[in-house]
């Protein structure tokens, strides 16, 4: 047997649950509900309303992105330092709120913020105001940033772990003191694993949904949240089909332009 | 050459990593000008020396003096020394000119001698042209360091440490990695540029060869001692105890006896020798190459013995007789087949008498 056949039930379930459903997409994005062709669905989806919520969604994945990594890229370096010898322990720990469906996770989040949450609860009992957070951008943001932390750190982390130590050791004995040494051989070294996490982070982060609605109550309105109201609610599944569409493309869009920053995909990413 | 100020003065240095020791009180001196090898087997302490040096390790105790003044505690980005890494530690984001010219750009124009960025722009290209073309890489400027060879990675490495002008450079092992040719090229190549700059070379090597063909001094080591300093011809010559006899060059190590003055007994024969200052009857590590070992005729010969093996070695034969139980490795351009009688005589000035030694080898 060849071994190209061992990949056979994997192709079998590509074709029935990504290549198939795609055609879908592609099929509903150019037909109305009687199954006609037309591209009418773009032309409504091309209005001011749809343009605020993607606007919403990229603004808030941008800043996800950007918070992921200030908090995740200084973590990966902590983590990957020679000198720090409980790295492994850490490292599962950044991991364990992964094997947890992030739905769950984010229920958790809503229980944190409600107005009867456990931090206004902690808040009152100290003597304070309750703080209004369900609702607020902020509280999506913290759920998104939860959620996707890891997915920076870790890329960043094993390019920052592969990296040999001497080349640091160069770097200093050319002169470079630790400030330089960062800003002139970690950081641009690292740059593979900064990319991978970016693109682990923002890809997902555009679409996200469930999110936004759990802990906006609805007040934030996603496109990831469109596409389900669309198929599920409204029983569209033609604009959400076209909304899909379009969002795919300027993912597949985006990624092109992240390989060029790193051309031999060095930073192991996923994507 | 070797201009008589020292440079470096290594003053009872110790180094332990937690429990283990790897330097015992290490005193040296290094001369301004002067290839300076260290040499020893893998373990022996050269490496943690060399790092000591470059300052990516504190010694434990004792001090390191440069110029006569303290450096302990200096950060490696403040000592005018450079190193050449084991493994060349190339930066891999940047191409070979802008590796070159790391350690320049990260100076300010005055210190170049400039008045402006943009002259001092030209005088890095000017620089690391040089260096170009002192290890033979012109052309290569803009090559990323992933596309080069072993080899072109080393004289980048090597390039890279050497625009910075530097007192001293550290060079760890850094021909381990080629093959037996190039190796031998670039020891030549390394020992013309150390003449032709000036500067002070602190070489780290295990093997004997590179050490006796570029060195102007070698420092033996093992576990974590000095056993020998000297010119190469002076430890190969006169090694001072059973190791360096043993790791330098091959030896005939056999144990034996100093009757008197310039009196030896090993292999139950008396043999005249050289060596004096030895107390009556102290037993004694007797050395001897193989190549000072004749070969004559059965009858005429101060020891009897019979050809156990022969190797063809390309200049010589190597040949193992036993003799009086005492396997003897000889190295003679003419061959004798095995089971040959034959008889060995020895030269009184090449016979090397040692101390024994406390501790010798471990396994």
């Amino acid at each position: 047997m060849k071994r190209s056949w061992y990949a056979a039930p994997y192709g079998l379930w590509m074709v029935l649950f990504t290549v198939v459903p795609l055609l879908f997409v592609l099929y509903y994005a150019f037909t109305d509900q009687s199954g006609a062709f037309t591209v009418n669905n773009f032309v409504k989806i091309a209005s001011p309303m749809y343009g605020l919520v993607l606007w919403d969604s990229l603004r808030l994945a941008f800043f996800c992105t950007l918070l992921c990594l200030l908090i995740g890229y200084p973590t990966a370096y902590f983590l990957a330092s020679r000198d720090f010898s409980n790295a492994q322990t850490l490292v599962v720990l950044i991991l364990v709120p992964m094997w947890m469906n992030f739905l769950l996770r984010t229920y958790a989040m809503m229980t944190l913020f409600e107005n009867n949450g456990v931090i206004n609860t902690l808040l009152e009992s100290l003597g304070l105001q309750r703080i209004q957070m369900i609702g607020t951008e902020g509280a999506v943001l913290v759920g998104m940033v939860y959620n996707f932390l890891p997915f920076m750190v870790l890329p960043v982390y094993t390019v920052l772990k592969k990296m040999d130590y001497s080349v640091i050791e160069a770097a200093e004995d050319l002169g470079a003191s630790p400030v330089r040494v960062v800003s002139r051989v970690v950081l641009p070294m690292s740059i593979p694993g900064v990319v991978s996490g970016i693109t682990m982070v923002f890809m997902p982060a555009v679409t996200t949904f469930a999110i936004s609605r759990m802990l906006s109550s609805g007040m934030i309105y996603l496109v990831g949240d469109m596409i389900e109201d669309y198929f599920i609610a409204m029983n569209n599944r033609n604009v959400g089909s076209t909304i899909s569409l379009v969002m795919l493309v300027l993912i597949i869009l985006s990624i092109g332009l992240l390989r060029k920053v790193d051309p031999d995909n060095s930073g192991g990413g996923l994507w | 050459m070797i201009d008589e100020t020292r440079l470096i003065e290594i003053k009872g240095v110790s180094k332990s990593f937690g429990d283990t020791q790897v330097l015992h009180d290490i005193d040296l001196y290094i001369r301004k000008r002067e290839f300076v090898t260290l040499l020893g087997p893998s373990g022996c302490g050269k490496t943690t020396l060399l790092r000591i040096l470059g300052g990516f390790e504190m010694p434990s105790t004792g001090e390191v003096l440069f110029e006569g003044k303290d450096m302990t505690g200096i950060p490696p980005y403040k000592r005018r020394i450079n190193t050449v890494f084991q493994k060349y530690a190339l930066f891999n984001h940047l191409n070979v000119f802008d590796n070159i010219a790391f350690g320049l750009n990260l100076k300010t124009p005055e210190q170049l001698g400039c008045k402006s960025r943009a002259e001092m722009k030209q005088e890095v290209a000017r620089r690391v042209n040089r260096m170009l073309k002192l290890v033979k890489m012109e052309g290569y400027e803009k090559r990323s360091t992933n596309a080069l060879s072993g080899g072109q990675q080393q004289r980048i490495a090597i390039a890279r440490a050497l625009v910075n002008e530097p007192e001293v450079l550290l060079l760890d092992e850094p021909l381990g990695a080629l093959d037996l040719k190039l190796r031998k090229e670039m020891q030549l190549e390394l020992k013309a540029m150390q003449q032709q700059l000036g500067i002070t070379f602190i070489y780290v090597t295990h093997d004997q060869e590179e050490a006796l063909t570029m060195s102007d001094t070698i420092v033996v080591m093992n576990h974590g001692r000095i056993q020998q300093i000297g010119d190469p011809k002076g430890i190969y010559d006169e090694p001072r105890n059973a190791f360096v006899a043993d790791f330098i060059g091959e030896s005939n190590i056999i144990d034996g006896t100093m009757l008197q003055d310039d009196l030896v007994r090993f292999s139950d024969t008396e043999f005249q020798c050289v060596d004096e200052g030895f107390a009556k009857n102290e037993p004694v590590d007797v050395v001897i190459r193989p190549e000072d070992i004749m070969l004559v005729g059965e009858d005429v010969g101060m020891l009897r013995g019979v050809v156990e093996s022969v190797i063809f070695k390309g200049v010589h034969y190597e040949m193992i007789i036993e003799s009086n139980d005492c396997k003897w490795k000889v190295q003679s351009t003419t061959m004798q087949p095995v089971g040959t009688r034959v008889g060995m005589t020895i030269v009184p000035y090449n016979i090397h008498i040692m101390h024994k030694m406390p501790v010798l080898k471990e396994a």
